[in-house]
């Protein structure tokens, strides 16, 4: 089975009001404690995967790119020793615009990070605004000619949409500069509203208003157009890319193959077992630097909670479930009313569809 | 048994808050009934319900020793609830009594309720006890609150009494004055046993007791006795008097009140009213007069929140009723709400009672629908009775629908008029006069249909006279009436539940109203739902709830899985705790809220 391993940075510029990743600004004196940590845990954690192909490698966060690139250059390193990395395994890193420059990007590539993935967000300097991002919208620009000048040929773009003052026209702007770009994959999202953030006690305390679910259905019909238009795959809900290009690491989560997690908080699946680390980063440095792994949890999947996550996480992905997995009783409202195809015996959302996935998992999982 | 010369058996009467209890602690104190040590706030009022909301719901007898003018005196106070739900109650405590202490707040005045019960009292021939309390207050009109009960009784204002149940300025002189001015029962030792039941409660090892009055004869330990309405014959298993436990007693002579253990296990045999006699040739002939069975004047639905609690709230309503003949219920089957009861109440004071109890005493969660009068629907001569809306026939199937009415006693300050007469025109009422009781005060008579009284008009009668108004009502009978059902469809289907008998004028404000509200209340779904309002066949409010486009995780990866399956389950239990309506799933919630607010914020558009 050819396995994923997923590194968690937990460390940021700063904290962005809508964001719930484990990540937290001001903590950067503990980088070079936590790169250690890092190199430890894949050894401890690398004899479980010791027979697996390792076909993928994913730096997220936290902002990676926050780190040196010396450190960020030994982790991969290191995971090369301990882990059966394939010659042409899929690297990735994700960065912030204003944390990577040409020398550090080329540096990057250089150490063997050939996938970046970039959150410009929007191009609306008064939606940046609104969701506390830091950089102005050209600092997208200059970071992405600059990853081209370095000779990156597989970049992402992380987009939101939804936030305060976003309108249908702001977006169409922030969508239409980003396929100017040119980047071989974009991600869009619609802006969650979690509760624990500072951003959801800003709603729940009537200071901001919720994001309109009818205007992001709206605005998620305009993407599928105009990233459709440019001649990006919807390949899963919010994920687009250039044919060849689909992100092999997360398809990975939806196609439920293994993946080993790094780093404070990180997840790891196989077997149905799903184990996770502790999610403090101090907690996490200790327990490794004792010598054992960090695990904080773990659970069992029984039968019925595989099927549950089998179907709602192919039915996000063009993959589909087979559709002798469901009773034609229960598929027919579905097809019938225009949220789901009979793509020759599998079974996938429509573009609606995909907006009520919830809804269609809730009916064919039963 | 006590010379019948030396009784004197009265009650006090007064408006909710004029110092009923407070009063009754004193005259407990002064006689020595109860030990200091035990003594404590509200005596009398012994359920929980009754001490926090400062209200009597069952009667109480308590009888005191007084000795005055080196005779002893044996008094028996009986403790009436006074509230309009329980007139009927009221009548047969009075029927108990000789003498009534009127008990008026001096910074309140005279309030409906006192009127209502005073001219009670007054029709029962008892004798009147004006009284003022809490003279010791600084708002006390202690001169303007003589002159309006010197002039309701008919008495010089000298011949009012003063006192403080507070402190206990005046009350020996109330005392005194019972004993001088109400007159000793009449009735003699030698006739045939006839005794009045006025009121009764269940005792789960002894069964049910009777509070009595004894008439005439006497009523012994042992006897063999025959009720009179309930055509039951029983054995006097245990007689006594409260003192105010309960105190064994070998026999109660006539004149005297105390209780009777029947050893019977339904509340229903013993009923309130009723006349006890002896067995075979010793009965009476002629039962006491003023018997009434218990009607029940509102009704309403009862659902257990928790479809899986029915058998429960069954065994609630089942005991509860062992304690309350005034209370009634049959199974009812609500498409909405699932299996329920629909319950009979005496008014909406009984069914918040009977409610809180069915909460609090059972553990019970309950979803209530909206309060409903009984309708009569006349038609081919004959009189079908309706106690739920969702029963009315459709228009045209009758000649006509009569509901009940009621003659409103509103009591006001002068300041209030407008307010309170423009209240009682937007529900349908009938004025019949107006009575200054002094410059700044106000009586009111109204003919009202009951329907708008249960419908929110204390609280807005309250509102609109920031609390100075009190209300009481009397039943007037049936009378005919322009009412429709107005039923509320969602997608289609009706829903039982939300089924409401109006006027016609208020039909479509009825269904705009609950179409907006459910409008809110009701989470989109993947299609679009129609909540109409209908009449009949007519469409008369129309809103919809637009199909939901968006309910997806935007990210999931691998740290999301677990939490994003525990959030599906979560949503799939969700959906499972969900009514259906025809195609269209409703939380309970929504219900809950829109039963709610269709009883209280209706009025108040």
């Amino acid at each position: 089975m050819s396995v994923g391993v997923y590194v968690h940075v937990p460390f940021c510029l700063t904290r962005c009001g809508y964001c719930d990743f484990n990540a937290y600004a001001g903590l950067h004196h503990l980088a070079s404690r936590y790169v250690r940590a890092l190199v430890a845990e894949a050894s401890l954690a690398a004899p479980v995967w010791d027979r697996e192909e390792v076909v993928s490698v994913f730096l997220g966060g936290g902002t990676p790119t926050t780190l040196e690139v010396e450190n960020l250059a030994s982790v991969l390193a290191h995971l090369r020793d301990s882990f059966d990395l394939t010659s042409n395994a899929e690297v990735t890193i994700e960065a912030n615009p204003d944390t990577v420059d040409r020398p550090k990007l080329a540096a990057l590539l250089e150490a063997g990070y050939e996938r970046l993935s970039m959150g410009a967000q929007s191009f609306d300097p008064s939606v940046l605004a609104s969701l506390e991002r830091v950089h102005a919208p050209d600092a997208v620009r200059r970071a992405l000619s600059d990853a081209r000048a370095v000779g990156y040929a597989n970049v992402s773009l992380d987009v939101i949409y939804g936030a305060e003052g976003e309108t249908l026209d702001s977006w169409e702007r922030t969508l239409r500069e980003t396929t100017d770009l040119e980047p071989e994959h974009v991600s869009a999202y619609a802006l969650t509203v979690e509760p624990s953030t500072p951003l959801g006690r800003k709603i729940a305390a009537g200071l901001v208003p919720a994001p309109d679910p009818d205007l992001q259905a709206d605005m998620f019909a305009l993407a599928c157009e105009v990233l459709g238009g440019a001649g990006y795959v919807h390949y899963e809900i919010s994920n687009w890319a250039k044919p060849g290009y689909e992100c092999l690491h997360n398809l990975g989560y939806w196609e439920r193959r293994p993946y080993a997690g790094l780093g404070a908080g990180a997840h790891s699946y196989r077997d149905d077992r799903r184990w996770w680390n502790v999610r403090p980063p101090l907690e996490y440095l200790e327990r490794v630097e004792s010598g054992s792994l960090p695990i904080g949890g773990e659970e069992r999947l029984q039968p019925s909670d595989a099927h549950l996550e089998e179907v709602f996480l192919r039915l996000r992905i063009l993959e589909g479930i087979p559709a002798s997995w469901v009773e034609p009783e229960r598929s027919a409202p579905f097809l019938e009313s225009g949220l789901l195809e009979d793509r020759g015996g599998v079974l996938v959302p429509t573009e609606r569809g995909m907006l009520l996935l919830n809804e269609l998992v809730l009916a064919l999982a039963g | 048994m006590t010379d019948t010369s030396q009784i004197r058996n009265f009650c006090i009467i007064a408006h909710i808050d004029h110092g009923k209890s407070t009063l009754a602690d004193r005259l407990l104190e002064l006689t020595h009934a109860v030990a200091d040590r035990d003594m404590r706030e509200q005596y009398l009022d012994k359920m929980d319900l009754e001490r926090e909301r400062g209200i009597t719901i069952k009667a109480q007898a308590v009888r005191l020793a007084y000795e005055t003018g080196g005779l002893a005196h044996e008094l028996n106070l009986i403790d009436t609830p006074g509230h309009v739900d329980f007139t009927y109650e009221v009548s047969r405590s009075l029927a108990a009594c000789e003498g009534a202490v009127l008990l008026v707040d001096a910074a309140q005045g005279i309030e409906a309720q006192t009127l209502a019960n005073y001219h009670l009292a007054r029709d029962a021939g008892l004798t009147i006890v004006p009284v003022l309390n809490k003279i010791d207050l600084p708002a006390a009109d202690v001169e303007g609150t003589t002159a309006e009960l010197a002039e309701l009784v008919g008495c010089e204002p000298h011949e009012v009494l003063a006192v403080s149940g507070k402190t206990g300025e005046g009350v020996t002189a109330l005392l005194e004055t019972v004993i001088a001015k109400v007159p000793p029962p009449e009735g003699s030792g030698s006739d045939p046993l006839r005794a009045l039941i006025f009121d009764s409660s269940f005792d789960a090892y002894r069964g049910v007791i009777a509070y009595v009055r004894v008439k005439d004869g006497v009523l012994r330990t042992r006897a063999k006795l025959h009720a009179a309405a309930a055509r039951m014959d029983w054995e006097a298993e245990e007689t006594g008097v409260f003192a105010p436990e309960a105190t064994p007693v070998p026999e109660l002579g006539p004149g005297e009140v105390g209780y009777l253990v029947t050893g019977l296990k339904d509340v229903h045999q013993v009923k309130v009213g009723d006349t006890i006699t002896s067995q075979g040739r010793d009965r009476a002939h002629e039962p006491l007069p003023g018997y009434r069975e218990p009607k029940p004047m509102v009704w309403s639905g009862l659902f257990p929140a928790e479809g899986g609690d029915y058998g429960a709230l069954r065994d609630a309503l089942d005991k509860l009723k062992l304690n309350d003949a005034a209370l009634v219920f049959e199974p009812e089957t609500s498409t909405a709400l699932g299996f329920g009861f629909r319950c009979g109440f005496l008014g909406l004071l009984h069914m918040d009672i009977v409610k809180e109890r069915l909460e609090r005493e059972f553990d019970l969660e309950l979803i209530a629908t909206a309060p409903n009068v009984e309708f009569h629907v006349v038609g081919n001569a004959e009189v079908g009775v309706v106690h739920n809306p969702s029963e009315m026939p459709q228009p045209g199937t009758y000649e006509r629908v009569e509901e009940p009415v009621v003659l409103a006693t509103i009591i006001t300050p002068s300041d209030f008029l407008g307010a309170v007469l423009e209240l009682c025109q937007s529900r349908r009422g009938e004025m019949l006069d107006m009575k200054y009781l002094s410059t700044t005060r106000v009586e009111v008579h109204y003919l009202l249909p009951l329907a708008e009284i249960i419908f929110d008009f204390f609280d807005q009668l309250k509102s609109r006279t920031k609390g100075y108004a009190s209300l009481d009502y009397e039943s007037w009978g049936y009378e005919p009436s322009e009412l429709v059902r107005v039923d509320v469809l969602l997608h289609g289907e009706p829903v039982d539940a939300f089924s409401s008998v109006v006027h016609r004028d208020k039909a479509y404000q009825y269904g705009r109203a609950m179409t907006e509200r459910l409008r809110e209340l009701i989470p989109r779904q993947l299609f679009d739902v129609a909540i109409q309002a209908s009449i009949g066949s007519r469409i008369i409010a129309r809103e919809t709830v637009k199909a939901k486009r968006k309910d997806v995780l935007a990210k999931c990866y691998g740290g999301d899985i677990t939490r994003k399956r525990k959030l599906l389950e979560q949503q799939k239990k969700g959906k499972a705790r969900m009514r259906r309506v025809g195609k269209v799933d409703v939380p309970q919630d929504a219900f809950i809220a829109a039963l709610r607010v269709d009883q209280k914020a209706e009025a108040k558009k």
